[in-house]
């Protein structure tokens, strides 16, 4: 197993400043991040994902914990001695240094020979699409061409992990969309191990192999997009994942007690043996509108459209407010006017249960 | 020549009474016109004085000979006065007439600058010799040699003062030629002998009377009225009259042809004839005056100074250097330059 | 390639900027081009007797820079001392740019990674000298220097040395002297330069295995070489014309070019060679200022 790690942090943790002024931008951080794998961090700004990076490139040494490639210990080298590039958020492209330069710089440091660095250089320029653009200097492009500059000097050196920072932030929806694939593309065909910074989780479910969702310098869930978006380990995840209804419940064995007294049933597998009380987690889709007399009596407040999805805000007796997520009729017409009395179905299995 | 005597020279204007009844403008070397004596003239004559600086004899020269300077009276070093005349800069404003005539010392009346006294008269005069400290050397100071071939405690040690003029004219006669000689076998020698003695010197810088006087200098061609201030500071400091020769100046007082104020401009040179006032002249710079009698109003220390009374067997020695011929000045550059190239 | 309407309408902008910049243009022709006329019209005349031209044409003064007529046999040979003057001032004006940028890149360096509250205050402190009066500062320096100057005086209590060192009155005082005097013309336009260097790339450089020192030539340096440049030609070009700081420090027994050619106009009384001399050193300079053109044009061929 371990032979399959390229990366690992032991409770790594990473304080900034000194007594009153400290903070602490990550608190004991344990992640092991696999070989060849897209692995994605995840979480809102200043949760420490930055830091995270620049503990494993090597720009800042723990505070605590240890930080492994490859089974040894690297968290006293320096960046210069670590087998790991990173494509910077800002790009950090050389300006003095054309574009073939750039993408060389990395081999010339490593004192490789003439040759090998001018072949290499014109196999990434082939790589990231940008032959024609080789001799110019680097404040003459756009930002996608800096983007791809950037991707190929880091890739170049052939680093056993890739730290990509937020690399397509910069970049408009579109292109952004088309990076998307791209780095997908170059991860697959290098096999080099890329770990990746986004605080955008649809990017995040659709590149990574796995996500670690993080939030005020913890790492609070690590799974396969799928596992965290059906199964948030908790209400934090759950919300900054996609959308989530919240229902606080009591838990029993057979299902749920709401506040208005209310049952609802659940599926065992959800339940687990728990009880107590506890949240109740659902996505919008999986809520379904019918009829009134028909499961948990609700109100349609209001609806907003969304094209193909009109998204019906709803609210309980006891004045909690869920969102259900339906399709819109052919002509766009919406299913209910507002201030309707409705009726709400919550399928059993669906229902996801959170400890607070 | 009196240059350094400050390292920063201000321009020394003597304000007086508003209801002055005429002006007179001097221009002197800086530093070198007593204030009291001024004061003295203005109170007597009811004369507004403005005197101006100038720092050299050529930059004097230049200015005056522009035009539109406004000055009365210049103070050129002796060599300067036959160029002044030369060039009808000055006037002859009748000096064997003034009453104060007669108080003139007889060995300052028939200079070769001036014959007959026609147009000027002293100022100050001093000569160029060497001061030497004794603690570093014991031996005879009376001699050039201190610079031209320094003894064995002084290499390292001498200063000499970058005077072109005073400096190659002292080592031309050290090497047995004449000051602005074109003798080329004399130039030769002379050049030699300076360009092997370089190597023994420390520095070629004014200032002397600062550096002597605090050790930091050992030796140095220099003036008398400055090694007389460095032995007030710094008595083991004395002066040396080399006897191959050594140079003396007379700067002089004259009245420009174009003077504005040519009455009071006479009243002037007739009052620094005086020995009293003659006197106050010497007491400021430290420099004698050459003017009779005047000895009687001296600071008691001038009186017997060693730097201003030349032994009797040594005044032979002095030379009284001209400004060199245009042939021999150049000779003289190009030696100055080959010594500090 | 600009198309030819791109190149019109640049032809328009060059020449709406030449008329804008009229104004400048006169005063500077005749504020700079009036006085350089007249030592250049100098250079051409003959001396006067005493001081002075005379209103005759000459070549002389030309001739003289680097031919020499011997006094002695009249020979004329390639004049060693002006080339060896010529020389020295060159190789002291290098040797002070150097000092001043090894001194003052790290300078500039500590400077430009402050606080930016604290910056202010740091250049602040290196421009004081400027306040004080070159003479004041030369003699300052010397204060330091002599024989029994605070250097040595300190030297001697702590037992390195026996007898004082010689530093005053030799070419060494003069560097120390010129790279104290113009150190801080070198720190400005560097610090300038360091201050608009994005340090991230400091990082990349790391990150791509350069070492610190191949970061610092690889990187850093290349990118504030301008600051570099215009510093270097800020300390070279007035080094070059140094006349107080060789004069005090130096102890006038060896000059440079700025002594030489008040030798000229002084005691030497040769103004159209003092003249002549000028514009030599005027060359000099504008070669310096040329290839800072060319230098810097090259780096940045669309600036
Ligand atoms: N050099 C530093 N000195 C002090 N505090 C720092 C430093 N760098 C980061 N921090 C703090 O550490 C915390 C984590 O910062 P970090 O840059 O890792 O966040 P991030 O997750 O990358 O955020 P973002 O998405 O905004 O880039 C923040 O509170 C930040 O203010
Ligand atoms: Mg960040």
């Amino acid at each position: 197993m371990t032979d399959t790690i390229a990366v690992e942090a032991k409770s790594a943790r990473k304080t900034y400043g000194q007594g009153t002024e400290a903070v602490t931008a990550l608190k004991d951080v344990s992640v092991q991040i696999s070989k060849g794998e897209f692995f994605t961090l995840l979480g809102p700004s200043g949760c420490g994902k930055t830091t995270l990076l620049r503990l494993i490139a090597g720009f800042e040494t723990p505070t605590s914990g240890e930080i492994w490639l490859d089974g040894k210990d690297i968290s006293a080298d320096p960046p210069n001695k670590r087998p790991i590039n990173t494509v910077f958020q800002s790009y950090a492209l050389f300006p003095h240094l054309t574009v073939a330069q750039n993408i060389g710089f990395g081999l010339e440091m490593l004192g490789r020979p003439r040759k090998e660095v001018a072949e290499t250089t014109a196999e990434m320029l082939a790589l990231v699409r940008m032959e024609s653009l080789a001799g110019r200097r680097t404040a003459q492009l756009s930002g996608g061409q800096q983007q791809r500059v950037a991707l190929a000097r880091a890739l170049a050196p052939r680093p056993k992990v890739l730290l990509l920072d937020e690399p397509l932030s910069a970049l408009d929806l579109k292109l952004r969309k088309e990076m998307q694939s791209e780095l997908k593309r170059l991860q697959t065909e290098t096999g080099i191990t890329f770990i990746f910074v986004t605080h955008d989780q649809e990017e995040a479910l659709t590149m990574s192999d796995r996500i670690g969702v993080m939030s005020a310098g913890n790492i609070l869930q690590i799974g396969a997009p799928r596992d965290i978006y059906t199964s948030p380990a908790n209400r934090f995840v759950a919300d900054f994942i996609g959308e989530t209804n919240f229902i606080d419940a009591t838990v029993d064995a057979t299902g749920a007690t709401l506040s208005g007294g209310q049952h609802i049933d659940i599926a065992p597998q959800r339940i687990a043996g728990r009880s107590g009380k506890m949240t109740l987690a659902l996505r919008p889709e999986q809520l379904r509108i019918v009829p009134a007399g028909h499961g948990l009596p609700a109100t349609l407040t209001h609806s907003v459209y969304f094209g193909t999805d009109i998204h019906c805000h709803l609210a309980l007796p006891d004045g909690t407010e869920l969102v259900a997520r339906m399709q819109a009729a052919a002509d766009g017409s919406a299913a209910y006017t507002p201030g309707t009395q409705v009726g709400l179905i919550l399928p059993p299995d669906a229902i996801q249960l959170l400890e607070d | 020549m009196k240059k350094l005597l400050t390292s920063v020279a201000a321009l020394a204007t003597v304000a007086s009474m508003a209801s002055a009844e005429g002006e007179l403008n001097i221009f002197n070397w800086g530093n070198y016109t007593n204030p009291d004596l001024i004061k003295k003239f203005e109170e007597t004559y009811d004369v507004k004085v403005t005197v101006t600086d100038f720092d050299s004899n050529t930059t004097a020269l230049t200015k005056i000979e522009a035009g539109g300077h406004g000055f009365d009276i210049v103070v050129p070093t002796h060599s300067y006065i036959p160029i002044y005349v030369e060039k009808g800069l000055l006037m002859k404003p009748g000096i064997p007439e003034m009453e104060n005539y007669h108080n003139l010392a007889p060995q300052w009346v028939d200079v070769d600058w001036d014959p007959k006294r026609e147009y000027s008269v002293p100022w100050q005069w001093g000569t160029t010799g060497v001061a030497v400290n004794t603690k570093a050397y014991s031996g005879d100071v009376n001699t050039a040699a201190i610079f031209m071939d320094p003894p064995a405690e002084l290499v390292g040690k001498v200063n000499v003062v970058p005077e072109m003029q005073d400096v190659i004219s002292m080592a031309l006669m050290y090497v047995g030629g004449t000051p602005c000689t074109t003798d080329k076998t004399m130039l030769k020698a002379a050049r030699d002998a300076l360009v092997a003695a370089k190597p023994k010197w420390m520095s070629m810088d004014y200032g002397m009377t600062e550096k002597m006087s605090n050790g930091d200098v050992m030796a140095s061609v220099n003036w008398n009225g400055s090694t007389f201030r460095i032995r007030n500071n710094n008595p083991d400091v004395v002066y040396g009259y080399p006897k191959e020769g050594y140079i003396v100046w007379m700067d002089n007082a004259a009245i420009l042809n174009d003077a504005k104020n040519a009455d009071n401009a006479k009243l002037f040179i007739n009052f620094i004839m005086d020995p009293e006032n003659a006197a106050m002249i010497s007491s400021f710079a430290r420099y004698a005056n050459g003017i009779t009698g005047s000895e009687a109003f001296m600071p008691d220390d001038m009186k017997t100074a060693p730097e201003i009374v030349v032994p009797a067997d040594l005044v032979a020695a002095g030379k009284f250097t001209g400004a060199c011929p245009k042939e021999a000045q150049d000779m003289y550059t190009a030696i100055w330059t080959e010594l500090q190239k | 390639m600009p198309s030819s309407s791109e190149d019109l309408a640049e032809t328009a902008r060059v020449r709406r900027n030449w008329l804008l910049s009229t104004p400048a243009l006169v005063l500077l022709a005749l504020g700079a081009a009036g006085p350089l006329l007249i030592v250049a019209v100098y250079s051409f005349l003959e001396a006067g007797e005493y001081s002075g031209v005379e209103w005759r044409f000459s070549l002389d003064a030309w001739f003289q820079i680097l031919f020499h007529r011997d006094i002695f046999d009249d020979t004329i040979s390639l004049a060693d001392a002006h080339l060896t003057i010529f020389w020295r001032s060159v190789k002291l004006s290098l040797l002070t740019t150097i000092a001043t940028f090894i001194f003052g890149f790290p300078t500039a360096y500590f400077i430009a990674t402050r606080a930016p509250k604290q910056r202010a205050l740091w250049l602040f402190l290196i421009t004081i000298p400027f306040w004080t009066n070159l003479l004041i500062r030369t003699f300052a320096i010397m204060e330091v220097l002599r024989n029994q100057g605070i250097l040595n005086t300190l030297l001697m209590k702590i037992g390195l040395i026996t007898t004082p060192i010689q530093i005053l009155y030799t070419d060494t005082a003069v560097l120390i002297g010129m790279a104290y005097v113009y150190l801080p013309l070198m720190v400005l336009p560097m610090y300038a330069a360091i201050d608009r260097f994005d340090f991230r790339l400091v990082e990349a450089g790391y990150d791509l295995y350069a070492s610190r020192w191949q970061v610092l030539r690889r990187v850093i340096l290349p990118i504030v070489k301008p600051g570099a440049i215009a510093g270097s030609i800020l300390v070279f070009v007035p080094s070059l014309g140094a006349y107080v700081t060789p004069r005090v420090l130096g102890g006038g027994k060896n000059m440079m070019i700025g002594n030489f050619i008040d030798l000229q106009f002084g005691q030497g009384r040769n103004w159209p060679l003092g003249a002549a001399l000028s514009m030599v050193l005027l060359v000099i300079v504008g070669a310096a200022l040329l290839a800072y053109v060319r230098v810097s044009t090259k780096e940045n061929p669309h600036g």
